[in-house]
């Protein structure tokens, strides 16, 4: 598949995560109230909300689960966050599209990434181009 | 992240509290508190379910930084955290049982006397 009708599928799908409250919305400045704390609150307080019915399963960890929780542990064990914030970061800063959609360690390794960019530890065009390296290797 | 100087008590349902010294508990066993409706503001653990319900202070149980602080990295406040007990009834109208009773935790700035 060529990278332009690759990008054309993602478009897509981006599209259908938009309308998210099933109205059309484009930068409102006429927001209600209730619309505004809908909107602020925090994706994570999902306590009394319905939901479907899914299948329990008994999954372990996969390996990269692991070394994320290794990982994001030793980054608090040096000082550079703690739980508390990495629970701000996972569950909260990514928005709910994402908190809703992503992995349980996704979250924590998404976090851990924006985390040391944030605070200047790497640079994001320094992780980009890792990522770029790391994604061509395993395309060989 | 400071070390604070902690003396070590226990309370009535045998749980081993840090009280940093100088943090004075403002409710104790069985006041009746509600939880208040402070404004969505980027983070908090406080859940939405409970908001506006009152119920009974059950245990205290230790004192420390509160989230909305501790998740910004922000060293600052110490506060007492409690274990408040609620009817089920109270928070859930709909909810069939008289008598249960569920329980969360929270830091002190989240309730109010009732």
């Amino acid at each position: 598949m060529s990278l332009r009708t690759e990008l054309g599928q993602e478009r897509e799908i981006i599209g259908t995560l938009q309308p998210a409250i099933h109205s059309p919305q484009n930068w409102n400045y006429e927001v209600t109230g209730p619309l505004y704390r809908a909107y602020m609150h925090p994706p994570h307080d999902v306590g009394g909300q319905f939901d479907v019915s899914i299948e329990h399963e008994e999954k372990e960890e996969e390996q990269w689960e692991l070394n994320t929780y290794v990982t994001c542990e030793v980054l608090a064990w040096r000082g550079i966050w703690s739980a508390e914030e990495r629970r701000r970061r996972a569950d909260n800063d990514l928005g709910y599209t994402m908190y809703l959609g992503m992995p349980y360690y996704g979250r924590w390794i998404w976090s851990a990434a924006k985390m040391l960019v944030d605070k200047k530890h790497i640079s994001l065009t320094e992780l980009m181009d890792k990522v770029a390296e790391v994604k061509s290797r395993y395309e060989e | 992240m400071k070390s604070r100087t902690l003396e070590k008590t226990q309370n009535n349902i045998g749980v081993h509290e840090e009280h940093p010294l100088g943090v004075q508990p403002r409710f104790k066993v069985g006041d009746r508190v509600q939880v208040r409706d402070m404004p969505y503001l980027f983070y908090t653990r406080s859940q939405m379910w409970a908001r506006g319900v009152v119920g009974t202070i059950a245990a205290l149980t230790y004192s420390d930084l509160v989230p909305e602080d501790e998740a910004f990295n922000v060293d600052g406040r110490v506060e007492q955290y409690y274990i408040v007990r609620f009817r089920q009834k109270d928070v859930w109208p709909e909810y069939p049982f008289d008598n249960d009773s569920v329980q969360t935790e929270s830091p002190e700035r989240w309730l109010e006397a009732a």
